[in-house]
């Protein structure tokens, strides 16, 4: 008869980035016994429940949908809620924990995402559409039949944290943004959407990083879209040059 | 807020830690980019010697010559190659060619433009 | 508030993008052509005023060298805006870098075809 296998346990040494109110950005550490099947916001919840109640963190569904746990494990972005630490570590490893970047900082972990919201608005799209307008080209569509799923992208801005165009403009759209520019094209090819994507926070500020793709967690492919949105915008921009010469010709 | 983004931050466009090899494609075009224009600046000014005769044009291809000189013109070269490849990248990747596999294709071409500032690299200081 | 979405700043449409490209992939062929026929088909190079004299007589030559500079710097002082833009700048400084990258450029157009008119006439 076979046993149920007993639990590893590691001693990991969690960094967490603290920040209060006005007062300084700073490190500090907590000594935690975890599994390593456990996922990296199980031990920030730990470290709240056990260890400091002050400390400041946003998680809602435990399941990679809502998008709320995006934060920088050693120096990448992450969703917490599935990066299971055995993935990030090592038994009497240290593991740090930051806020995502270029969002301010609210307190400790949580961050002021506000403005990635409205950015998101701005492309109007809608979160259910039919599925040759939601997935990708290249993704698998052999389900036939007039059906409708959910646009993949659960709005965790971690796309946003990860592109370096971001770092020094708060007006640049960002990726998520622009995909969402991108699947609202697909959805309903409003001309007025051009006039709002076309302008110098729009693709234009993309330098080709594809950081924002290696660390979707939900399968978007935000470069890919931006690529597919500056297709779009030049070929609907040319369409218009030319058939505006045609209405001019006498 | 410290966090947020802002123009001070311009200084992480060139950190490369934990990032994807198509941010080292950006960093690197960012850099040539600078490079390059400083060098086209300079360039236009020094062509200036041609319109003072042949005394001034030919003296200063005798310190042109000078290893010093040469060195920087590698280094030239070298900025010219890479962002004329990554440049080749960022088109075929705006026109639909090669985003799912723009990893390898960096490779390729990062791996291209090695073998041609070696090739130049060569020719300057070996052949001559 | 909701539906309520400002116009976007238009200090960079898709126009500039793709003269940026373009410019760019012109650049690659005139840049190869530039350096083959300076360094490599001039036996030695152009290592001489009277070489260079000699190259400039063949009237090909300053169309192409001209054309040449006119896209290499274009192409630059476009892609320099464009790492300017990235700061986030307000449309006041846009403006005025706008003017001052035009004059520069502008300048450097015509200082440079100056230079090769010159030399193409015999020096």
């Amino acid at each position: 008869m076979k046993n149920k296998p007993v639990p590893e346990k590691w001693t990991v040494t969690f960094i967490v980035s603290r920040q209060k109110g006005q007062g300084k950005r700073h490190f500090e550490q907590f000594n935690l016994e975890v599994d390593p099947e456990e996922y990296v916001l199980d031990g920030i919840e730990r470290i709240w429940a056990f260890h400091d109640r002050s400390l400041t963190f946003r998680h809602a569904c435990h399941h990679s949908t809502c998008g709320a746990c995006g934060m920088l494990v050693n120096g990448v972005e992450k969703l917490t809620c599935i990066t299971p630490i055995r993935s990030v570590t090592k038994d009497s490893g240290t593991l740090r924990v930051e806020p995502l970047r270029n969002f301010p900082v609210v307190s400790d972990l949580a961050v002021d995402m506000a403005s990635f919201y409205l950015n998101l608005e701005k492309a109007q799209f809608s979160q259910v559409a039919p599925i040759q307008n939601a997935s990708l080209p290249f993704e698998d569509q052999s389900m036939e039949g007039d059906l409708e799923r959910l646009v993949d992208c659960i709005e965790c801005g971690m796309c946003v944290s990860a592109c370096p165009a971001a770092h020094t403009s708060s007006g640049y759209l960002g990726p998520g943004a622009l995909a969402a520019f991108q699947h609202s094209l697909n959805q309903k090819n409003d001309p007025r959407l051009y006039d709002l994507v076309d302008c110098h926070d729009g693709p234009w500020r993309c330098h080709n990083a594809f950081e924002c793709s290696a660390v979707c967690p939900s399968n978007v492919d935000p470069a890919w879209r931006i690529m597919n949105l500056r297709r779009k915008i030049v070929s609907h921009r040319l369409r218009r040059l030319f058939k505006r010469r045609e209405a001019a010709k006498p | 807020m410290k966090n947020a983004p802002s123009p001070a931050h311009w200084l992480r466009w060139f950190d490369p830690r934990y990032r994807q090899p198509g941010t080292w494609g950006y960093i690197l075009n960012r850099i040539t980019a600078i490079g390059l224009t400083i060098y086209l600046v300079l360039h236009l000014g020094v062509l200036s010697t041609l319109a003072k005769g042949p005394g001034a044009y030919d003296s200063f291809i005798t310190l042109v010559k000078s290893p010093g000189f040469m060195l920087g013109e590698l280094l030239v070269v070298a900025g010219g190659i890479i962002h004329g490849t990554n440049g080749i990248r960022i088109v075929l990747n705006s026109f639909g060619v090669g985003v799912r596999d723009q990893k390898v294709i960096l490779a390729i071409l990062m791996a291209l433009s090695i073998i041609g500032i070696a090739y130049f690299a060569y020719v300057m200081f070996l052949v001559d | 508030m909701a539906g309520m979405i400002s116009k976007p700043k238009q200090h960079e449409t898709v126009w500039l993008w793709l003269y940026k490209l373009l410019s760019g992939v012109v650049i690659v062929v005139l840049l190869s052509v530039h350096f083959v026929v300076n360094h490599l088909v001039a036996p030695g190079g152009l290592l001489t005023y009277a070489d260079i004299l000699r190259y400039y007589s063949n009237p090909i030559v300053p169309v192409m060298e001209i054309a040449f500079l006119v896209f290499a710097v274009t192409h630059s002082f476009v892609g320099m805006r464009s790492i300017f833009l990235d700061l986030n700048p307000s449309p006041r400084l846009i403006r005025f870098v706008d003017w001052a990258l035009v004059f520069l450029g502008g300048g450097a157009i015509v200082y440079g075809t100056w230079l090769v008119l010159l030399i193409a006439s015999g020096g």
